[in-house]
């Protein structure tokens, strides 16, 4: 059975990749944010994955509102950045792992969720920064990807205890999985942070702080 | 469907602001494609006929007018890419809908270090 290495929480905002893509690494403001994430780095290049999972919200790049997927899996062999706006980036394009991606989706239909099956999509900076947080500026990414979507723009979205069902379905297809790959899950996402109206910019330092302790130390969901 | 809708100087992207904002966020996702980023510099006006937005909706987009297209349901993801075209820096965005000069937002609101 393929093995789960480690799970990752990280941001994804897409100043990050600007700020490499300008080549700010080591500016005055980035620097202490970037040397942060270099112990992680490091436990990735140590751990050796195989298969990233990067579970991730798409920001208006991919989806329009006219059709909007609660959940959507690629099963793609390749996903290139999206155009966000600015044009496509510069970065390598990302290899799906495409048998490992149909069978997690054999299993969530089989678990009674239904998922869009996308086996041509493109992705935009929700699975892109974390990839570069952790694994640089490769030519070529040393992982395959496994990318899932989660409707966090429109109404209604997915409940917390439905994500939490789906990752007990994404455990269970890893460890049904007959390869022997190693598998790291990239949770990706903002806590508190606000774009819109006169509080754009708020952060909220006290409730996220709450909210890791509590998914670190109680992660499993009160029952209703 | 959260039930309580009112968050302090927080316009929500509740279903009635995503139906109320639908051309004005179909009309900016359609800047992820080059050739609408071209007709859009050269002729912004017709460029926002084409998606049937109204004379409100217009001058919201026409003026940079940021706090007015969240009012009128533009969604900050999709109303990006008119800054993009621009470019306009998003926190410059921020700044404006916060009623603070750029550096006060980027001090305040973002954690950036004084001198430093």
């Amino acid at each position: 059975m393929a093995e789960i290495i480690g799970g990752i929480g990280t941001s994804h905002v897409p100043s990050i990749g600007a700020a490499l893509d300008k080549g700010l690494r080591d500016s005055a403001d980035w620097k202490p944010f970037f040397d942060g994430y270099e112990a992680g780095k490091q436990w990735m290049v140590e751990a050796e994955p195989d298969i990233a999972v990067v579970i991730f919200n798409d920001h208006g790049n991919t989806f329009f509102l006219d059709k909007v997927p609660t959940f959507a899996v690629g099963v793609a062999e390749t996903y290139n950045p999206v155009d966000e706006g600015w044009g496509p980036r510069a970065i390598a394009p990302f290899e799906g792992a495409v048998d490992f991606s149909w069978h997690f989706v054999d299993k969530l239909v089989e678990r009674h969720f239904d998922p869009l099956v996308c086996r041509e999509i493109e992705v935009d900076h929700g699975l892109q920064v974390p990839m570069e947080l952790f694994f640089g500026r490769p030519d070529r990414w040393p992982v395959r990807v496994l990318p899932i979507w989660v409707n966090t723009i429109q109404y209604p979205i997915p409940t917390p205890q439905r994500c939490w069902d789906m990752g007990t379905v994404l455990r269970e297809a890893i460890e049904s999985w007959p390869g022997n790959e190693r598998v790291v899950i990239l949770g990706t996402g903002g806590l508190s942070h606000q774009l819109q109206g006169a509080r754009a910019g708020f952060i909220n330092q006290a409730a996220d702080r709450a909210w890791l302790d509590g998914i670190a130390a109680n992660p499993e969901p009160i029952a209703p | 469907m959260p039930e309580q809708h009112f968050i302090p100087d927080t316009p929500l992207f509740d279903r009635a602001g995503s139906i109320r904002g639908y051309k004005i966020n179909k009309m900016a996702m359609a800047l992820g494609q080059p050739q609408n980023r071209e007709a859009f510099k050269a002729d912004e006006e017709a460029y926002l006929d084409r998606f049937g937005l109204a004379p409100e909706e217009k001058a919201a987009v026409m003026s940079r007018d940021w706090h007015e297209m969240v009012r009128l349901g533009g969604n900050l993801f999709f109303i990006l890419k008119i800054a993009a075209v621009d470019p306009t820096p998003i926190t410059q965005i921020g700044a404006a809908q916060a009623s603070m000069s750029h550096d006060d937002f980027l001090y305040e609101r973002l954690g950036k270090k004084r001198n430093g």
